[in-house]
């Protein structure tokens, strides 16, 4: 397993992905909203990408909103969507475990697109996430499996692929999709 | 005299005009009867999320304001949002707070800290740029319109007694799913059914 992965990989990937996301909306709609920007990042820190986060305060193309809680982002993006905004969550595990109740209701009852980048601090090289010593890698991929989310592990540079693909996912299944970034972000 | 809620939403669905409006809890049932059109999204099944959503809305479409029908008990469930909303520096903002000092909605049990929690003061606190508390009709009715045309983030604690009706007493109402679809479809008109 790599070291590490580019802040700046990511962020290009997200770029390309919000920018193919705002040429299919203005296919399928007649008054799709026209910003300068290409999209937003709703974050509450997460310890694996904060390189990415650091980085985004200089990207003029790409909004962020950090919010208090995973609940709030996570509520955002659904307000965002209905005005045809493309979106990114980016939380770590413990985010997600404390917002679980939010994804239920809105993103799967309220069956709004959802991606989600989650970031597995403390997720060890040597062995699987499923194995880990630490419960907060150990009961993620268990937990999206119970609500029936996809899932995929981005773990280097060559996984980047995921981000546009999971981003279609949630689309296609109108509901949330979410990759786990298991490396820290350089 | 605490306002009833009822003439309050009256008060909003008359000046409102092309603002999106997000109720919660007891606002819900009355909104749909009293502004059944279809550029609303009730939060239901997400307690407090109702700002949060409404805050999405707002930063994705400027051009129209976005006024949040929010309950006390749902605020102090997600109280950071205020800072959120506040941070997120959305001008076309609304957040109206219903206080009626309880979870009318599960039953009336007391908010911790009931009706001497100030909530204006702490959306004044985390950066709304206009907060007040409105606490008679007449100066509610009077006040709305410029409420609704000012630079926000803007707060505006209800005083209100209970609602006639809350979700559980008067179920149904159309399921979030199509809501969402329904408001999204009228933001950005999808050709197919343009
Ligand atoms: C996470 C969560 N916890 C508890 C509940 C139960 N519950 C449903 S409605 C409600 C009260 C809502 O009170 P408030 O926001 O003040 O609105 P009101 O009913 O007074 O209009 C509660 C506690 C819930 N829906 N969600
Ligand atoms: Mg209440």
């Amino acid at each position: 397993m790599p070291e590490s992965i580019p802040a700046s990989l990511i962020i290009d990937t997200l770029k390309d992905t919000f920018r193919e996301a705002r040429a299919a909306l203005a296919a399928e709609v007649a008054e799709p909203p026209q910003h300068a920007h290409l999209g937003w990042i709703l974050s509450v820190p997460d310890t694996h990408q904060k390189t990415v986060l650091a980085a985004l305060d200089k990207e003029e193309a790409i909004r962020v909103v950090t919010c208090a809680t995973e609940d709030e982002a996570t509520a955002v993006a659904a307000g965002l969507h209905m005005g045809g905004e493309p979106v990114v969550l980016m939380i770590q595990h413990a985010g997600l475990y404390a917002s679980i109740n939010t994804l239920r209701g809105v993103a799967m009852d309220g069956k709004v697109p959802m991606f989600y980048m989650i970031g597995l601090l403390s997720r060890e090289k040597d062995r699987d996430p499923r194995e880990s010593r630490h419960s907060m890698v150990r009961y993620c991929e268990p937990l999206l499996d119970t609500f029936g989310v996809p899932h995929a592990r981005l773990e280097g540079p060559d996984d980047v692929h995921l981000i546009p693909e999971y981003y279609r996912l949630s689309r296609a299944r109108r509901g949330p999709a979410a990759v786990l970034v298991g490396l820290e972000t350089a | 005299m605490a306002m009833k809620p009822e003439e309050v939403l009256r008060v909003i669905a008359a000046a409102r005009g092309s603002a999106i409006v997000v109720p919660t809890m007891t606002t819900a049932p009355a909104w749909r009867t009293i502004a059944p059109d279809d550029l609303s999204v009730t939060c239901v099944g997400f307690m407090g999320g109702a700002s949060s959503m409404g805050l999405g809305l707002a930063l994705a479409r400027p051009d129209r304001r976005v006024v949040v029908l929010d309950g006390d008990g749902s605020l102090l469930m997600q109280l950071g949002s205020l800072a959120t909303s506040a941070g997120a520096g959305a001008r076309n903002f609304v957040h109206l707070l219903f206080k009626n000092g309880v979870y009318h909605t599960s039953g009336a049990q007391h908010i911790p800290g009931g009706l001497t929690v100030d909530f204006a003061m702490m959306a004044r606190a985390a950066g709304y740029r206009v907060t007040c508390a409105i606490r008679d009709l007449d100066e509610f009715r009077g006040r709305f319109p410029e409420l609704l045309k000012a630079e926000g983030p803007v707060f505006a604690e209800l005083h209100t007694g209970l609602a006639e009706q809350t979700p559980m007493t008067a179920r149904g109402g159309v399921p979030f799913h199509e809501q969402v679809e329904t408001l999204r479809a009228r933001l950005l008109r999808p050709r197919a059914a343009a």
